[in-house]
């Protein structure tokens, strides 16, 4: 009898395992599958960016780099591309300033109608984009500052600004008061603190919020569109025109050396990020 | 550090100063268009309702915001439908935290490349002679090549694969969080994997997949770039119209279909945090 009932078991379990085996299986390949499907449009465009031909036929019939030629004889993007980093840089840097500021208040202050100035400090998000483009689009024309980038650069600052006091916030959020009160009892003024105590702990978080930032602003389109008159657009809208009127692989070698530029950028917040983290370990 | 007082209004001064000017003013100059008149060409700076009534009494207005709708709807459920099994095996099947993070910056790497590169991969991709219709035909599941550029098919699956990072990332996070006991549990008292899972993971997953779900759909309703490079303007969408409007300087109507694509964005959050509040939560 404990034979059969033995031998029932070990086929249950065969047959669980059976299973186990099927659904890793399958589960693997939804996971290949879903990141090959992520990453299909990224790697297209940079096998089009080698094409011979015009037109998206698959496969190109023969490889060629003439595209890379058409696009570095192309002045416009180039100073789209330089005018795009200058825009996002200061952007970025105006709003991680003034965010950092602002998400101290929301974590550290105590006062009635917070929640209500976090919301309305977040907002942006949601608001669509287009509606803030035409919002913007109207007032800087009312204020009679067309042209150039100051507009786009200000516009942006708002753009980027909630994620920047969100993600702050958050890191704030977790930080031990008492390493600050033992400053201050030592004398440390409040920027001292602020600059010794606070600002290391929170490095992580003001490299990722700064990253997204940049990203957020090197990718606006419908928010600056009616900012820009061609002789000061910006890369992203540069490219959308052009592609409106155009479809040749031109934009498939930008936006290949655009991956790539994405991937240094990534690569170097990340090196910068680890560094300090193994910096903070061996000082420790 | 504790900040009071002058001190707290001090450090709120540079964001709050330019969120009145950049942000509050440019809304307001926006939205007090929406009670202006667009007539002959010019707008009248008289103060009406007339552009809400003629907006809303409109069959065209009703039949863009209905394909808006629509398009968001489609957008959300197919991430989801996509996005959760994938973030379930990326759960469940990968081991070591190398791995994983590795995994997770490939599914995000397509959000650091503009979305103009990433529309742009997809109008290479669906073109008649592109990859899909190829290896469709060559798999012998189509004979014609499918028409999926510039109409409402090659927005979705563009839009789909835009959204998907935002919906695997929330549901992700969530199966981090789950009490594995839990599943421990119902495996000890003789449920069998497919039990365990209706049972007790995707009810407590529920608040990641309903989150995902509120910044799809939120950020597929005011998408501009995909609709309008792949759309062929056979999509018409309210962020498109927004967009036509102020081209065409009718600038009162512009502003009442943006006011329009904002209420349904808050509707939505609303709606869905309100879901969010129902579920239990890990």
């Amino acid at each position: 009898m404990s034979t059969l009932v033995q031998q029932q078991e070990v086929r249950a379990e065969a047959r669980e395992a059976r299973a186990q085996g099927a659904r890793d299986a399958v589960l693997r390949t939804i996971l290949a599958v879903g990141v090959g499907f992520i990453l299909l449009p990224l790697v297209i465009v940079i096998v089009y960016s080698f094409s011979s031909v015009t037109y998206g036929v698959f496969p190109p019939p023969a490889l060629s780099l003439k595209w890379y030629g058409h696009l570095l004889s192309l002045a416009p993007f180039r100073e789209a591309f330089a005018r795009s980093l200058v825009i996002a840089l200061a952007a970025t840097t105006a709003a991680l300033i003034s965010g950092l500021l602002g998400a101290l208040v929301l974590v550290r202050a105590r006062f009635a109608g917070k929640e209500l100035l976090r919301g309305f400090l977040l907002s942006p998000i949601v608001m669509p984009k287009i509606v803030l483009g035409v919002g913007w689009f109207i007032f800087f024309a009312r204020l009679g500052l067309q042209g150039g980038i100051v507009p786009i650069t200000l516009a942006h600052i708002i753009v980027v600004l909630p994620f920047i006091i969100n993600i702050l916030a958050a890191n704030l959020i977790g930080l031990d008061i008492s390493l600050e009160e033992a400053a201050q009892d030592l004398g440390a003024s409040a920027p001292t603190v602020l600059w010794r105590i606070v600002l290391p702990q929170i490095r992580s978080g003001l490299i990722i919020s700064g990253l997204l930032a940049f990203i957020v602003s090197f990718d606006q389109v419908e928010s600056s569109i009616f900012l820009t008159r061609g002789e000061n657009n910006t890369l992203p809208i540069e490219m959308f025109l052009y592609m409106e009127k155009w479809q040749d692989p031109t934009i498939a070698a930008l936006s290949t050396l655009l991956i790539l530029f994405a991937g240094i950028v990534v690569a170097a917040a990340l090196l910068v990020a680890r560094g300090t983290d193994l910096r903070r370990m061996i000082t420790r | 550090m504790k900040i009071a007082g002058t001190t707290a209004l001090a450090l709120l001064a540079p964001a709050m100063g330019l969120m009145l000017i950049l942000y509050v003013i440019p809304l307001g100059f926006y939205f007090i268009n929406s009670f202006h008149l667009f007539r002959d060409g010019r707008i009248l700076p008289i103060w009406t309702l007339q552009t809400y009534v003629n907006y809303f009494t409109d069959a065209f207005s009703y039949k863009i915001i209905g394909e808006s709708v629509q398009l968001s709807l489609v957008v959300t459920v197919l991430a989801i439908v996509i996005g959760y099994p994938v973030a379930y095996a990326l759960h469940t099947r990968v081991r070591g935290a190398g791995a994983r993070a590795a995994l997770s910056l490939l599914l995000f790497s397509p959000l650091l490349v503009s979305v103009v590169v990433r529309t742009y991969g997809w109008f290479i991709l669906l073109a008649s002679q592109g990859l899909v219709n190829t290896t469709l035909r060559a798999a012998g599941i189509l004979t014609e090549p499918l028409s999926l550029l510039f109409n409402f098919r090659g927005v979705v699956i563009s839009l789909t694969h835009i959204m998907l990072p935002f919906v695997i990332f929330p549901i992700y996070s969530v199966m981090g969080r789950l009490d594995q006991s839990l599943k421990e549990a119902a495996h000890d008292l003789g449920a069998g994997w497919w039990q365990a899972f209706v049972r007790i993971t995707l009810p407590l997953t529920m608040p990641g997949v309903v989150a995902g779900a509120l910044i799809c759909f939120t950020l597929a309703l005011s998408a501009f770039v995909t609709p309008r490079l792949l759309g062929g303007g056979r999509v018409q969408v309210l962020p498109l119209m927004v967009y036509n409007n102020t081209v065409e300087i009718n600038w009162p109507t512009g502003a009442v279909s943006g006011l329009t694509l904002l209420l349904l964005s808050v509707a939505a959050v609303w709606a869905l945090n309100a879901v969010l509040k129902k579920l239990p939560s890990v």
